[in-house]
């Protein structure tokens, strides 16, 4: 009897572990690379030495890393500040007034059907002509027809449901729509769109291919930063995992934010 | 809070500039392009020209630079052209002409590696860039290796030859096979006579040519024949496929450059045909274990020609400023400063300058190097080239296609690419 519930207690330990073993090793071996270098990171079987930060102080010196950094966040928190009211808008739009129909609703995921790289070819001859190419703002732009048509969707699922019979109930009690929208559909899905809003900083913060072909020196987000330190005479490997664990730190802190709305995001539901 | 505000007044800083002229330039993270920055405050005192250098990594250079190539006005005022996009952005007329210019200002052409002005120069007869950067390929070979008495003693009596610097292929592949072996006595092998680099794509195309033009093999003919199929093409593939199988470390057959230099760097091989410009990593303390103990040597029958070369985009808006600029990274001056900083020299005299040469003792064999190089073919479709042939080239050293087979659907693919760009009739 207790046999059986030590085994039952240690299975699903031992599975978690393995589990997140595998996601965190890789971390931790970057982490370690970044202390260290080339020669020591490439060692065979691998040789412990004595961590040092040269390789951090070097990113933040001998390269522009710091205005990369800078640029990807004003760029993450522009598109996502943007993005997210606009979503709730369309998500709200679409749930109740039926707007457009499924056909607008399928019209707006379609740009997330496509390659992004048919998107960028006509946005870099936009930007062009109005001379937004190697800005931020265009950046941020360019961003949201990622973010945007991906929240919106996301949203929709948060509207439908529950709350609408929550703000049938304060439309019975009197409330106008916009009331019944502010003080009931947005704190009771709050934890949603809160949700939605973190995945579309990551998503931005993340971005490659827009970045690359519609920024310039100035304007280079950390993606294309890292992508620099695999050069022709091979990948600076211990420069780039020390730069990888800057860049993982902002999404790594707003990790436990994102589980706690997450969790309550998917368990939406007051009624219960 | 002192970085933001540092940060702030670069920025404001930059505004302020913004007025005076600026040029832009894509180049790609090189060591070149560093030294070339370093250099940089020179020019902007002698001439008041601001230059803006943005490097990114070769993967992405040719997604970034295409869309302005093709826009009536890009935001690149003088871009770097490696050797693949040749054929592509001169038939799509994206580079200007320079001959007009350096007719009229007297640049002599004639200082340049008469090797790489074909390859980044001139384009059926017209002059489109100028040669920045050379990457020809090589042996790198382990020095204290060859030099050891009792290494030289128990080769000579294998082999009945010296164990010397390899001049001929033949005598190259014995070191492979001699130095191939099992150093701690653990049963298996942990010291490789060569490393492969067998990723398909370009890096097998890439060092696969230099085992072809060790068998007397070439691409194609004068008259753009291909001739991957011939006997000498298979032959390179027999050799390959046996580097793979028994010299070279497992998996190489999937590395690029960077994975195989790395066991280099390890000590674990003995040679690594490969790039010139990798040489100098090797002496880097923090990256090698084997500093002071490498060498370098033509490939024997030549090695791979590579190069980048300067152009002037048809889209520049500030083409006499980016000429400007040409014409003083490639003075003599400054080519030379370049090199005494470690740059790849793409000019004659600089191999041999005395100051150079006294600094890097080796430069006079990287100018051998190149001045021994063949071409690889350079056509409109040369990167569809090198998917379609590297695919077949890593299908038979994998040993997933018989050698010939293999060979015969490479020498189709290029037939074929070959006919589409009008080389060849059918």
């Amino acid at each position: 009897m207790r046999r059986g519930r030590v085994t039952s207690r240690l299975l699903p330990h031992g599975v978690l572990i393995v589990f997140s073993a595998t996601i965190l090793l890789p971390l931790l071996w970057l982490l370690r690379v970044a202390l260290t270098d080339k020669l020591t990171a490439y060692k065979i079987p691998p040789e412990w030495v004595a961590p040092k930060l040269t390789n951090f102080v070097e990113i933040f010196t001998g390269y522009p890393f710091f205005n990369y950094f800078l640029n990807s966040l004003t760029v993450a928190v522009g598109a996502t500040l943007f993005a997210l009211p606009l979503a709730t808008a369309m998500a709200y739009a679409f749930t109740r007034y039926n707007t457009g129909g499924l056909p607008l609703r399928l019209f707006v995921l379609s740009s997330q059907m496509l390659p992004p790289v048919i998107l960028v070819l006509p946005l870099f001859t936009l930007f062009l002509t109005a001379a937004m190419l190697n800005t931020l703002p265009g950046l941020i732009i360019a961003h949201m027809t990622i973010s945007l048509p991906f929240l919106a969707w996301l949203l929709v699922a948060f509207f439908e449901g529950e709350v609408a019979l929550l703000e049938q109930a304060a439309r019975v009690d009197g409330a106008t729509r916009l009331q019944a929208f502010l003080r009931i559909t947005l704190p009771v899905t709050a934890p949603g769109i809160l949700a939605a809003g973190l995945l579309a900083f990551i998503l931005s913060w993340n971005e490659f291919l827009f970045a690359l072909i519609l920024s310039g020196p100035q304007t280079n987000t950390l993606p294309v930063g890292l992508s620099s330190f695999q050069t022709h005479r091979g990948v600076d490997i211990a420069l780039l995992s020390a730069a990888t664990v800057c860049a993982i730190l902002p999404v790594f802190l707003l990790l436990p934010f994102m589980r706690r709305y997450l969790i309550k995001g998917l368990s939406l539901g007051a009624l219960k | 809070m002192k970085r933001i505000l540092a940060v702030l007044a670069v920025l404001a800083f930059s505004i302020g500039t913004a007025k005076a002229e600026t040029i832009r330039i894509l180049m790609e993270t090189v060591p070149d392009t560093r030294y070339i920055q370093d250099l940089l405050p020179e020019f902007e005192q002698k001439t008041g020209i601001q230059v803006d250098i943005e490097a990114i990594s070769y993967i992405d250079m040719h997604s970034k630079l295409v869309p302005q190539l093709i826009a009536p006005q890009g935001s690149y005022d003088l871009i770097v052209v490696d050797f693949y996009w040749v054929g592509e952005f001169t038939k799509a007329g994206w580079l200007m002409p320079l001959d007009d210019l350096v007719a009229r200002d007297g640049i002599d052409t004639g200082a340049y590696v008469p090797k790489l002005m074909d390859l980044v120069g001139r384009v059926e007869g017209t002059l489109y860039m100028l040669p920045f950067y050379n990457y020809s390929m090589a042996v790198i070979y382990r020095k204290d290796l060859l030099e050891d008495p009792a290494e030289q003693a128990a080769f000579k009596e294998k082999y009945g030859m010296d164990l010397k610097v390899p001049e001929t292929w033949d005598e190259y592949w014995k070191q492979v096979q001699f130095f191939t072996r099992d150093t701690d006595g653990d049963g298996k092998r942990d010291l490789f006579g060569t490393v492969i680099q067998g990723q398909r794509g370009d890096c097998i195309s890439m060092q696969w040519s230099n085992y072809l033009y060790s068998q007397g093999g070439r691409f194609h003919d004068e008259n753009w024949n291909p001739m991957l199929n011939s006997e000498a093409a298979i032959k390179a593939m027999e050799y390959y496929r046996e580097a793979v199988e028994n010299y070279s470390p497992p998996g190489s057959e999937s590395f690029c450059f960077d994975e195989a230099s790395n066991v280099m760097a390890q000590g674990k091989a003995y040679s690594f045909v490969t790039f010139n410009i990798l040489y100098a990593g090797f002496d880097d303390p923090s990256a090698s274990s084997v500093v002071g103990k490498v060498g370098i040597t033509p490939n024997p029958g030549g090695g791979l020609n590579g190069g980048w070369g300067w152009a002037i985009p048809n889209s520049s808006a500030q083409k006499e400023a980016a000429w400007t600029f040409i014409k003083w990274v490639e003075s003599a001056e400054i080519a030379k400063k370049r090199a005494l900083l470690g740059g790849a020299p793409t000019q004659t005299a600089i191999f041999t300058d005395p100051d150079v040469v006294a600094a890097r003792p080796y430069y006079p064999i990287l100018g051998k190097i190149l001045a021994g190089t063949q071409d690889f073919p350079v056509f409109t479709y040369t990167t569809e080239f090198v998917e379609e042939v590297g695919r077949e080239l890593n299908l038979a050293a994998t040993g997933e296609k018989p050698i010939p087979e293999a060979m015969k659907a490479a020498q189709e693919e290029f037939r074929k690419l070959l006919v589409k760009d009008g080389k060849l009739a059918n």
